[in-house]
């Protein structure tokens, strides 16, 4: 129990007689308010996370159906590519144009549902996944040859490996974190099969980049190309035992990725093993030659329409993907904005209408107050906190749920769409946000306040009816 | 204090915008109450009691002459000025006890100091001490919760909690039995004497007349400023 009145006492009061009210408002004010401050978190970190990861390269080939999917697909991990493209193609780009680099990636495989990139070392030497800023270990060293794998920071922090640890990749995404223990593969779409036969070893952990690519894998193609003739020739074998024993029903999927009889292949294949044909590769990053301290060569343009000629291939530019995608997305995020605007506009209106509707049940005690001793402007003034007040808890409760928010909208973010947005709430867009909110509270005060102001004294003191 | 008066009214005229010229509401020649004075006002409605009442209060603006309330011109001060020397020199009794529903009847009290020069930190004490010798034994109990008896008193000590030279009671008897109602008028008239406050009660209940030593109608009082006048 205090030892004196304030006004603070007056106006807390005053908001817990009106409990419910208060709550309401604040609730209403804080939703508001999350909702612009998640808006803002995605919109900066989501143009930030979109800008990286395309890194260095001038252009991505693959064989998607689009530019934007091969973007998508081939930057963002959004799935992995359906048609492959062949290795003499590679050959062929890598030696036809000035390139600075002519990086070959193999999307398709992964470990517990973090995509697995197969490269070559040229991705860690020569590919920066952010202009100027190349590839850091936090511990290790980048793959050298077969059966190393390099884990991206947030893959490191979801699998929880370290270096030394054995791992075995599922061959297709997946779909979920299976596994793939089950003996006999699951009907369904794509289901992923794990090669627990080969084993990878962690070589190397990355420091995080910002990008997409941290949630993946990376290791050798070599590694992936022996593991893809492991299975063309596996299936060439129950071709053959189906063939030979049309009884044996338990050989008759078509697509049977049943390893439990591997022993009859020991030992594993190795590179001597692999034709071209199990040398598919489903990207390339490509940069041409730029002279010193320019990133955009005057050739570009030309190259970009030789590649887009040729029809088995798919060619796209990153930088004007991710311009264009962003002009789609950019002009949704200032409808939101404006959205988020008006329900912020919106809070306030309930504001004073709660603070309204209370002012007929306080005139009587406005009144008093006046005759203790109040002056006018002190009453204006406590009018005016009390809307305040529930401004700042509203801006502050709000911040609260934003933060929350706006992990599970870069959780879905990362789940469905593959992207990787670290959400960033730079302190001003925060204290603008919440100044914002407090100057509404008392933009909402006016006019009850002023109604406070201009109350009757004698009239309200009278006797009721 | 002895020396100053507790209320003077000298030359007061008052009139309501949209009445007719001259038509004054109130119009006191010279009116004074010497400190610890009390006395009677009577008036039947429309004769501008409340309206006399608001202006001593200082919460209608003086139009013509002055009114000094412990030796303070009303007309000198800035409107919050005004209210402050309200809240510090003159406390009000009201026919409804006009407590603050929600709080507890020492903070009724201590809403009255918030005004004061005592410092915040005696606040409740001296609520507490004054709500005792008022003899209300449960001071943080809501005020709803005690007998209308007990309300009057909590309303009085509010009244006297920053020692006002004036009291101002209006219609302090109007929703009480004949038997409450002498306690009231004692409780009120026995406090004023106790702490040297001026009473001015308007009323137009005859039962008080006897009360009071000095008694003037409202009427006469401006009837004396009209023949003034009119000399």
């Amino acid at each position: 129990m205090s030892n004196s009145m304030t006004d603070w006492t007056i106006i807390l009061r005053s908001l817990r007689a009106r409990l419910f009210s208060t709550i309401t408002t604040v609730v209403t004010v804080a939703v508001a308010v999350a909702l612009m401050l998640v808006l803002l978190m995605m919109r900066d970190s989501g143009r930030r996370a979109f800008e990286r990861g395309s890194g260095n390269m001038h252009l991505l080939v693959s064989a998607d159906a689009s530019p934007l999917v091969s973007i998508l697909n081939g930057i963002f991990y959004a799935n992995p590519p359906r048609r492959p493209i062949a290795w003499s193609k590679y050959q062929e780009i890598a030696a036809k144009f000035p390139l600075d680099f002519a990086v070959p990636t193999q999307l398709g495989d992964s470990y517990q549902g973090n995509p697995v990139l197969a490269t070559t070392p040229e991705f860690f030497t020569k590919f920066q996944p952010v202009p100027k800023e190349p590839w850091k270990l936090v511990s290790g060293k980048f793959f050298a040859t077969e059966w190393q794998v390099v884990l991206g920071a947030r893959a490191a922090a979801t699998t929880g490996l370290k270096l030394g640890d054995q791992i075995a990749l599922t061959h297709g995404a997946g779909g979920s974190r299976d596994t793939g223990a089950s003996k006999d593969a699951q009907p369904g779409p794509a289901p992923g099969h794990v090669h627990s036969e080969f084993k990878y070893t962690v070589v190397g952990i990355l420091e995080p980049t910002g990008s997409a690519h941290d949630r993946a894998l990376f290791t050798n193609l070599n590694s992936t190309w022996i593991i893809h003739a492991f299975d063309r020739r596996e299936r060439a074998e129950h071709a053959a035992d189906s063939s030979k024993d049309h009884d044996h029903a338990d050989h008759d999927h078509d697509h049977d990725h049943d390893h439990d009889h591997k022993a009859h292949h020991e030992p594993p294949m190795t590179l001597a093993d692999i034709t071209d044909e199990d040398r598919k590769v489903t990207g390339l990053y490509l940069r041409l030659i730029t002279r010193e301290g320019s990133d955009s060569p005057a050739n570009l343009p030309q190259i970009f329409d030789m590649l887009r000629r040729d029809p088995t291939i798919t060619v796209a530019q990153p930088n004007q993907e991710i311009t264009r995608l962003f002009s789609i997305v950019g002009n949704i995020d200032q409808i939101l904005v404006g959205m988020a605007g008006v329900v912020m506009a919106s809070s306030g209106i309930a504001i004073m209408l709660a603070l309204y509707n209370s002012m007929e049940q306080r005139r009587r005690q406005i009144a008093v107050l006046r005759v203790l001793g109040a002056s006018q402007t002190r009453i204006f003034g406590l009018v005016l906190t009390e809307s305040a007040l529930v401004g700042v808890l509203g801006a502050i409760l709000g911040l609260v749920i934003s933060l929350l928010g706006v992990r599970i909208v870069t959780a879905i973010m990362r789940d469905r769409l593959g992207l990787v947005i670290e959400p960033l709430l730079s302190p001003e867009v925060a204290m603008l946000v919440v100044v914002a909110t407090i100057a509404l509270g008392v933009l909402a005060g006016f006019i009850p306040a002023l109604m406070a102001y201009r109350t009757p004294v004698a009239k309200n003191l009278k006797p009721l009816g | 204090m002895s020396t100053t008066l507790a209320l003077h009214i000298r030359s007061l005229k008052f009139q309501y915008p949209g009445t007719a010229d001259k038509q004054w509401t109130v119009n006191i020649l010279d009116f004074k109450l010497a400190p610890a004075e009390q006395t009677l006002l009577t008036g039947g409605s429309g004769s501008g009691k409340s309206t006399l009442l608001q202006l001593v209060a200082g919460l209608l603006d003086i139009q013509q002459g002055s009114i000094e309330v412990a030796g303070v011109s009303l007309a000198s001060l800035s409107r919050a000025k005004r209210d402050l020397h309200r809240g510090r020199t003159t406390g009000m009794i009201f026919q409804t006890f006009n407590l603050l529903h929600g709080f507890s009847a020492c903070e009724n009290v201590m809403a009255a100091l918030m005004f004061s020069s005592i410092p915040p930190s005696q606040h409740r004490a001296t609520a507490l001490q004054l709500l005792a010798q008022l003899g209300i034994d449960k001071p943080d109990s809501d005020p709803d919760r005690l007998s209308v008896g007990q309300q009057q008193r909590v309303a009085v000590a509010r009244a006297i909690a920053c020692k006002p030279a004036l009291i101002l009671a209006d219609e302090p008897t109007a929703s009480l039995d004949p038997e409450n109602a002498g306690g009231a008028m004692d409780l009120i008239q026995q406090t004023c004497r106790s702490i040297g406050a001026a009473l001015l009660c308007v009323s137009h209940d005859p039962a008080m007349a006897s009360r009071f030593e000095r008694r003037i109608s409202l009427r006469d009082l401006n009837a004396q400023a009209t023949q003034e006048a009119a000399r």
